[in-house]
């Protein structure tokens, strides 16, 4: 009977109660959602990793010979190990497509999964190719794919499409900062496909037994790794090794980032959700028990133990929180998750990933019940404590103190409408802090949301307009001398540019990232931590800013750094940082970098002027990309924001609408007497509608300068978890604010519209009846 | 014979600030079972202060009160729940139903009471036999056949009223307590609900103590207490009580 009894309640409450269903299913949809992503990707990144045998340690920078291999296989620590070339080439098809070539003797570490086609077998002929570059550029098994390598053509029958452990995430150079796949690709090839005749190993990958392949590599893993690169180097005995690990791996590194970056995400907003569940709960419980008092009295005198009925007035939150709880969970999981991770599918390249409905949402949904459930027992201790022939009388009324505000001299001087709302929101301070966290959270969503876009508008015009003015970028073929590249920088009136991968270490912590050369021009330009135009120091060392953090240090800190590919270190002085959105490392001018005695070799020409079609068969020339073409590559990024900003701003309709609702209907029920006293005493509806209006002004107000922090916090927190190699500054324009202070106040007066109409269809007699 | 009830000096003091109020002072009563007692006073007197004492719905703050010679006085509230679950039927002025239960539910509402109180208490062992009431025939007794599915907003008072002392009689207890029953019913809907309360009490022998500041009401019990500024005043043994409609007010 209890149970139909709270049915009925339930029923008769329903705004209150459905706003408490909505948030508490909101908070775990939202997480489910995004964890059953997050928790996808990561499974499925170890399942994969450990399935193709990804490696942990790479050896380059020498010629690696058999005799190299059995003595690195004879560590005790290396479970396997194997030698290969890779280089750069390209496909020649209606163009030149860049292409990564992997010449392979065995296909144990770091495995290839073929998705159509013949296997690769140790001596088989024909070529094995990135299944995104077959896919875009129309090729099928069987047909036979001509390449270029070091100006020779040669030709192989495409034996398969495939995925590579090692090509999840790749993009065309370091200076792209979005994948455009299938306009560049990888290859593989049994080293007897060779065409040329300077073969050698260039890199030796090994595989261990002290790192496994899913969910990163942790502490430890990371320092057995080292002192295995340690016992490596050893046995090879070469000053030219550079030994790295996984995590080096700009692929590997990325996903991970991505995959830490969601699940960063997924505590930010169910808390806010549950909050205003738990306030929703305290106000409705407190009120309907309240109201219930004689009940409760009734219900203890007919012999119901205290028990009993706390379990019943504990059920209603329960209930409501398990069905919301259960139905976020499952939404979620088919919704946001399959929706995230289908946009995730075309910037990360695995073979399958699926969502995963991990432990965690089944906790958040029985801790969201169990916090419910426990707020709502506190909300009406206050009525189910005393004896049941207290509880049968009416209560007391409140004992009413004048506040501070009332007995101030200003008091007197604010006007009747002022003054009522005051003091209704002084005695009501539940049900506004409520009010304004809703408002919060609406319009936190709504600015963040904004945000998202003009970041991302920001940073294509911050890297491409800013930092770089080129128009065209010509990207030199390996190999090409110095007095050559220079013939074309002064043809094209271009500043030269060369990138180097290098490898930092300040106060124990390594970083990889690049040491960035340019020489006298003016395209490259700096900004500083503000984003204020800074010129380098000539002679110093400047740092971008995103490494500076990474390793801790700051204007004016020592740190190390050497070139991959020379052993050497060098200890300098930061003598700049500079901002950067897509290349990490250093920056110094030529005259810097020579003066270690290295010989600059620039791979990059920035220019103004237009080299397509003269440079178009250029061997010297690996390629020209315009500035529309890198615009681009921002599309696919820009269309993942613009599929957040929608879940953002629903959920923040959603938020206002139903936390705001809600409120104004409680609002009006305890009112309702007040109210039809005014309207006895002859105030019009339209003057009781706007005293009510006035309150949710103020309210909306508050919210909004509380939200809009908050949404600086989240895009701050959004945008600082992108991968290493990412610096992204969260940006946000005067039309943000603009947009997210007018959308919350249209939301807030629309509701507030519909809720005041009701001030009409008060009835005076029956409000005004005695209490029965 | 032995008393069923019996009030030793019993004293229910309020503090106010520093100031103690006697609600009631040094009570001794007793009443014998399947007696129908009316408790008489005007208002302020002590009387609900006595029935909540008497229903385990407050406790003394002085004395003892013994029913069935367990001293109810010293009861923890656990116990005090289990007593009421098989002792009590309670009837209020305003009958108190839960609004949004139907007149049949607010009656099998009784059912989830003792199925939630602690088994094999002394109350279960004294009250063998007194097993819970089929709802529909106990309605039915009231003369509520007609009325199972009605809430209670859409019952006169009457008949909300006869459906508290259904939901009181279902329980099928030993002491049934009545404060003002009549309180909020016309002088008719009135007679008929002390009729039903006089057969309950002769019929099915069960107690019945009700309260009330109507005289009127002392002619058809078969004790009458009253009660004056939280004391006893006079206690009257009625040889011939009268039939309810035989009272007038």
């Amino acid at each position: 009977m209890l149970l139909r009894k709270m049915w009925r309640d339930l029923l008769k409450n329903k705004v209150q109660f459905f706003s408490i269903f909505i948030m508490s299913f909101l908070g775990i949809f939202v997480f489910s959602g995004l964890d059953s992503e997050v928790s996808g990707m990561d499974h499925y990144e170890g399942v994969y990793y450990e399935n193709t045998n990804l490696y942990d340690i790479c050896a380059q920078g020498m010629a690696f010979k058999n005799r190299h291999l059995s003595k690195v296989k004879y560590l005790k620590d290396v479970k396997e190990a194997e030698l290969r070339f890779k280089t750069a080439g390209k496909a020649e098809l209606s163009k030149e497509y860049d292409l990564q070539m992997l010449f392979i003797d065995d296909n144990k570490i770091s495995r290839m999964i073929l998705a159509e086609g013949i296997p690769y077998t140790p001596g088989a002929s024909g070529v094995w190719v990135d299944i995104n570059f077959m896919k875009k550029q129309g090729l099928s098994v069987g047909d036979m794919l001509n390449m270029k390598l070091n100006g020779i053509s040669f030709g192989q029958e495409i034996k398969g499409a495939v995925y590579h452990p090692e090509f999840v995430y790749y993009v065309k150079d370091v200076s792209a900062f979005m994948p455009d796949y299938g306009e560049y690709g990888f290859v593989v090839m049994d080293t007897g496909s060779y065409p040329l005749d300077d073969f050698y190993y260039n890199q030796m990958v090994i595989r261990s037994s002290v790192a496994d392949n899913t969910g990163g590599l942790d502490k430890d893993e990371k320092n057995r790794l080292s002192r295995l690169m340690n016992e490596v180097k050893y046995v090879l005995d070469s000053d030219e090794v550079i030994l790295t690990d996984k995590d080096a791996d700009l692929s590997y590194q990325t996903f991970r980032a991505e995959i830490e970056q969601h699940a960063s995400m997924v505590y930010i907003f169910p808390p806010i959700f549950l909050a205003i569940a738990l306030l929703g709960i305290i106000t409705t419980m407190t009120r309907m028990t309240a109201k219930q008092r004689v009940q409760i009295g009734t219900l203890k005198a007919l012999g119901f133990s205290k028990r009993t009925i706390t379990v019943h007035y504990a059920s209603y939150a329960f209930f409501l929180s398990l069905f919301g709880g259960v139905l976020g969970a499952v939404l979620g999981y088919f919704t946001i998750a399959k929706y995230i991770l289908g946009m995730m599918n075309t910037s990360y390249i695995l073979p399958k990933v699926n969502t995963v409905f991990s432990f965690k949402s089944y906790a958040a949904v029985l801790i969201s019940v169990i916090i419910s459930s426990l707020v709502s027992i506190m909300a009406c201790r206050k009525e189910l404590s005393p004896a049941p022939a207290d509880t049968l009388r009416p209560a007391s009324p409140k004992n009413l103190k004048h506040s501070l505000i009332e007995r101030s001299f200003l008091w007197k001087h604010i006007g009747f409408t002022i003054q009522w709302n005051l003091r209704d929101i002084l005695r009501n301070k539940i049900r506004t802090i409520m009010g304004i966290i809703g408002v919060l959270g609406c319009s936190m969503l709504i600015f963040a949301a904004c945000a998202c876009l003009d970041t991302v508008e920001f940073i294509t015009t911050w890297m491409y307009g800013e930092l770089n003015t080129s128009r065209y970028s010509i990207i030199m073929n390996e190999g090409v001398s110095y007095g050559d590249t220079a013939e074309y920088a002064k043809k094209y009136k271009g500043q030269m540019v060369s990138t180097l991968g290098c490898e930092f270490e300040a106060g124990g912590i390594k970083k990889s990232g690049n040491i960035t050369i340019p020489d006298r021009g003016n395209y490259l330009h700096y900004q500083d931590r503000q984003l204020k135009h800074i010129d380098l120091h000539e002679d110093g060392v400047a740092m971008s800013y995103r490494m500076s953090v990474l390793l801790g240090i700051k204007e004016g800190d020592m740190f190390s750094w050497h070139i991959i590919g020379d052993d050497k270190w060098h200890t300098d002085r930061v003598s700049d940082i500079y901002r950067n959105p897509s290349v990490q490392g250093i920056t110094m001018s030529r005259k810097r970098y020579e003066s270690y005695e290295y010989s600059f070799c620039p791979q990059t020409i920035y220019t103004n002027m237009d080299p397509v079609k003269e440079l178009k068969d250029d061997d010297n020339i690996a390629g020209v990309q315009g500035l529309s073409e890198m615009m681009k590559a921002m599309d696919a990024m820009k269309e993942m924001m613009y599929a957040m900003v929608y879940i953002m701003i629903t959920a923040a309709a959603i938020l206002g609408i139903v936390v705001l609702y809600n409120l104004g209907v409680l609002s009006l029920v305890e009112k309702n007497r007040e109210m039809a006293t005014l309207k006895v005493l002859g105030f019009k509806s339209a003057r009781i509608r706007s005293i009510l209006q006035i309150q949710n002004v103020w309210v909306t107000l508050l919210g909004i300068s509380c939200g809009i922090p908050f949404g600086i916090v989240v895009i701050n927190i959004l945008f600082g978890t992108m991968p290493e190699s990412m610096d992204y500054v969260a940006k946000y324009s005067e039309k943000s604010f603009i947009i997210c202070i007018l959308g919350t106040f249209v939301l807030s007066y629309l509701v507030n519209r519909v809720l005041s109409g009701k001030v009409k269809t008060i009835d005076m007699v029956d409000a005004l009846k005695g209490q029965e | 014979m032995k008393p069923f009830i019996e009030f030793r000096n019993v004293e229910k003091k309020y503090m106010i600030g520093d100031n103690a109020f006697y609600a009631l002072k040094d009570v001794n009563l007793s009443i014998y079972e399947g007696e129908m007692v009316v408790i008489l006073g005007p208002s302020g007197a002590g009387k609900s202060t006595l029935l909540n004492l008497l229903g385990g719905m407050d406790s003394p703050t002085g004395g003892n009160i013994f029913i069935n010679d367990h001293d109810i006085s010293k009861f923890k509230d656990d116990e005090l729940t289990v007593y009421r679950a098989w002792n009590v039927g309670v009837v209020f002025q305003f009958y108190n139903l839960v609004p949004t239960l139907t007149a049949y539910e607010n009656v099998a509402l009784m059912k989830d009471v003792r199925k939630n109180v602690k088994r094999g208490s002394v109350w279960e062992k004294d009250n063998a036999g007194l097993e819970l009431l089929d709802p529909k025939e106990t309605l039915a007794s009231v003369g509520l056949a007609d009325h199972m599915d009605q809430f209670p907003s859409q019952m006169s008072g009457g008949e909300q009223q006869r459906t508290s002392i259904a939901r009181a009689l279902a329980k099928n207890p030993r002491l049934l307590l009545c404060d003002e029953p009549t309180g909020a019913l016309d002088t008719d809907t009135g007679k008929e609900v002390l009729k039903l309360l006089q057969r309950v009490s002769s019929k099915q022998k069960h107690t019945v103590v009700m309260v009330t500041h109507n005289s009127s009401f002392a002619d058809i019990a078969d004790r009458v207490i009253r009660v004056k500024n939280g004391t006893v005043n006079s206690i009257i043994t009625n040889d011939e009580p009268k039939s309810a409609d035989e009272v007038s007010w």
